[in-house]
């Protein structure tokens, strides 16, 4: 469940710990971490079995996918829908924005160090990505609102004004919201939104299975920086949450822990009704009824808020977007688009994009919406994020594949 | 660390006008707009490409005696690519590396690593005299200690993004380690330097001796052929 475009081999908490005592989090967060444990965040819970010993995080393809080569004409989809390469030789696309003026933003994880802007209209049939932030670690929260662009790594969240105005040169950002991120490896990237003013913003856990002290919470901030809160508490690694358009409630995907069993526990999506009072149960309960077999111990998982819909063992669910859209058929709007990257820590790898239907009961129903992904137990593509363009259409972004493609509706 | 820039200057000023010539020759149909091997390149035969691009520095099996230059047979494709893609982008340091992937397209990545990592492993040739025992043993003990065979395997072998370490040689290992304890050596992560922090600095070279002579250990047992 750490989707797999992660660490390529080993992640030690102690640095982790280091960059923590000079944050502006609490120092409790360090409690069950900072012991000098040489084993990686990630390979903690691990089973010594052969076959456990040799999975971990699968590293990223270094180059993109040529356009002729990439899945596109073997992904599946519900009648009356299409899709098409809407952009290739993005390396290691991530998240999805786009700006007022059409531009969209696509950012990069341990690959590209990166954040890439790219037309809306083809040129002369094609898009070239252009590179407006280099050399960058962990280059992956990005969000756009009211002209600007919102940048978040590991470490620091900034804002540049006027973000369409210079793409030619970014120069310095405008505002430095914090720089006082813990950093790390494990869990550290960020997903970025903002809603009524406010930018979300996750930090996950340090580590596969640990107490994680003040990290596994989604935070708010004003977007000058200023006021920051809670806004949920016990989720281990979301990379991917939007708004409800109707309410406003806050949704999200939440990767579960590694090395429990092959089919447990699943990711979930959930549902936050009470902002800044409900625990989701990391590290304590997983999947709202498997107590940990470590800290679940004198826990209940009653105790914890339960997941509106499980998304798959190991599954790395990423990005959720509500359909904003009007292209496509009516019940697609108010559902949700869930991406799942596909596992690295379970032998039998899948990967598609998941529709979910909320049944307004505190349940959701899920469909596959896209498949074609996976052939022969490898991954031709893996689907990270989404992005509902002005005309309806859906875009998908694969970072594995280095691409992004375009859904459209031409049923009736 | 001189060797280093010795080799450097060495293979640049030699294989300067070589790896041109054969991205030149490469490149020449380049008219579709992708760039892999569907997009209308030239097949390229990257076993020859070695020869005259690599073999110089690396050796021809994939193991020269050249001080420094590092044994790349033995390695994943997955691997290899990963640090010509660190190479071209300027982000692992080493001119002369960096010289030579800067003009690769994505193709030659791709052909270029795919022919390397079909290199067979090339054991270390047997020392002059053999490891000191007593070291070896205290060596083995941290390596065990510091888990490094938890991603390099129980023989050093590597795998997939892993390299093998077991038989590689020892000043290259030796400056590998403390490249990554000092931060400066990239990988797509801070991997190694992060598992390296527990590591005191005294007993990188320790680890770089046990490494580089756990071969001479582990090949003679492998059944022949």
């Amino acid at each position: 469940m750490h989707q797999s475009r992660f660490l390529s081999l080993i992640v030690a908490l102690p640095l982790l710990c280091a960059a923590l005592e000079t944050s502006a989090l609490e120092a409790d967060a360090a409690a069950g971490a900072s012991k000098a444990e040489p084993e990686p965040g990630w390979a903690k819970g691990r089973p010594k079995t052969d076959t456990a010993m040799k999975m971990a995080p699968v590293p990223a393809f270094p180059i993109p996918t040529a356009a002729a080569d990439l899945p596109t004409k073997k992904f599946k989809l519900p009648p009356g829908f299409q899709v098409e390469t809407w952009a290739s030789g993005v390396l290691d696309a991530r998240d999805l924005r786009q700006g007022d003026k059409g531009n969209v933003f696509v950012s990069t994880l341990f690959v590209g160090n990166k954040v890439y802007v790219l037309p809306e209209k083809a040129v002369d049939g094609k898009r070239d990505p252009k590179v407006i932030i280099d050399k960058t670690e962990q280059a992956t929260g990005i969000e756009f609102y009211k002209g600007s662009l919102f940048f978040a790594t590991n470490k620091k969240i900034v804002r540049y004004d006027n973000v369409e105005d210079k793409l030619d040169k970014l120069g310095e950002p405008t505002a430095v919201l914090t720089d006082k991120l813990p950093g790390g490896s494990d869990h550290s990237w960020k997903y970025l939104r903002v809603h009524d003013n406010k930018l979300y913003y996750n930090i996950g856990a340090p580590c596969n299975i640990c107490d994680p002290g003040d990290f596994a919470k989604i935070y708010r901030m004003n977007l000058d920086g200023s006021g920051n809160e809670t806004i949920a508490s016990g989720v281990r690694n979301t990379v991917g949450f939007d708004f409800d358009p109707k309410g406003g409630d806050l949704w999200f995907t939440n990767n579960a822990r590694d090395w429990l069993s092959e089919e447990l526990p699943n990711d979930s999506l959930n549902h936050v009704t009470q902002p800044g009072k409900q625990h989701f149960g990391f590290p304590f309960c997983h999947q709202g009824n498997i107590p940990d077999p470590e800290f679940g111990w004198g826990k209940s998982c009653d105790d914890y808020t339960k997941p509106v819909a499980f998304t798959g063992p190991h599954a790395g669910t990423l990005g959720l977007k509500f359909y904003t859209g009007k292209m496509f058929p009516a019940k697609y709007r108010g559902a949700m688009f869930i991406a799942r990257h596909g596992p690295w820590n379970r032998t039998k790898k899948y990967a598609d994009v998941m529709v979910a239907f909320p049944d307004g009961k505190g349940g959701a129903k899920l469909e596959p919406f896209m498949t074609g992904f996976v052939e022969n137990n490898g991954y031709l593509g893996r689907p990270v994020d989404f992005l509902v363009m002005k005309d309806g259409s859906l875009l998908v972004s694969d970072d594995h594949a280095g691409a992004i493609y375009r859904i459209s509706y031409a049923g009736k | 660390m001189v060797w280093r820039f010795v080799a450097s200057v060495v293979a640049v000023a030699s294989l300067g006008g070589a790896v041109t010539a054969a991205f030149a020759q490469a490149k020449k149909p380049a008219g579709g707009a992708g760039s892999g091997p569907s997009a209308g390149a030239a097949v390229v035969d990257y076993a020859e490409q070695f020869k005259t691009v690599c073999a110089a520095c690396h050796g021809a099996t994939g193991r020269s005696e050249v001080p420094g230059v590092p044994v790349i047979a033995g390695n994943s494709s997955l691997y290899v690519i990963t640090q010509l893609f660190l190479f071209r982008e300027g982000r692992r340091k080493n001119e002369a590396m960096i010289a030579m992937a800067k003009p690769m397209k994505d193709a030659d990545l791709r052909g270029f690593s795919d022919y390397i990592g079909t290199l067979a492993a090339v054991p270390a040739p047997a020392p002059a005299t053999p490891p000191d025992a007593a070291r070896m043993t205290k060596a083995k003990a941290l390596a065990e200690q510091h888990k490094c065979t938890y991603c390099h395997g129980a023989d050093l072998a590597g795998g997939q993004q892993v390299p093998r370490i077991g038989g590689q040689k020892e000043d290259y290992l030796r400056q590998t380690l403390h490249d990554f304890k000092a931060g400066e050596r990239p990988g797509y992560t801070r991997a190694m330097t992060e598992a390296l922090s527990q590591v005191p600095v005294e007993e990188l070279d320790i680890l770089a001796f046990y490494a580089a002579n756990i071969s001479g250990k582990w090949w003679t047992v492998l059944p022949a052929g």
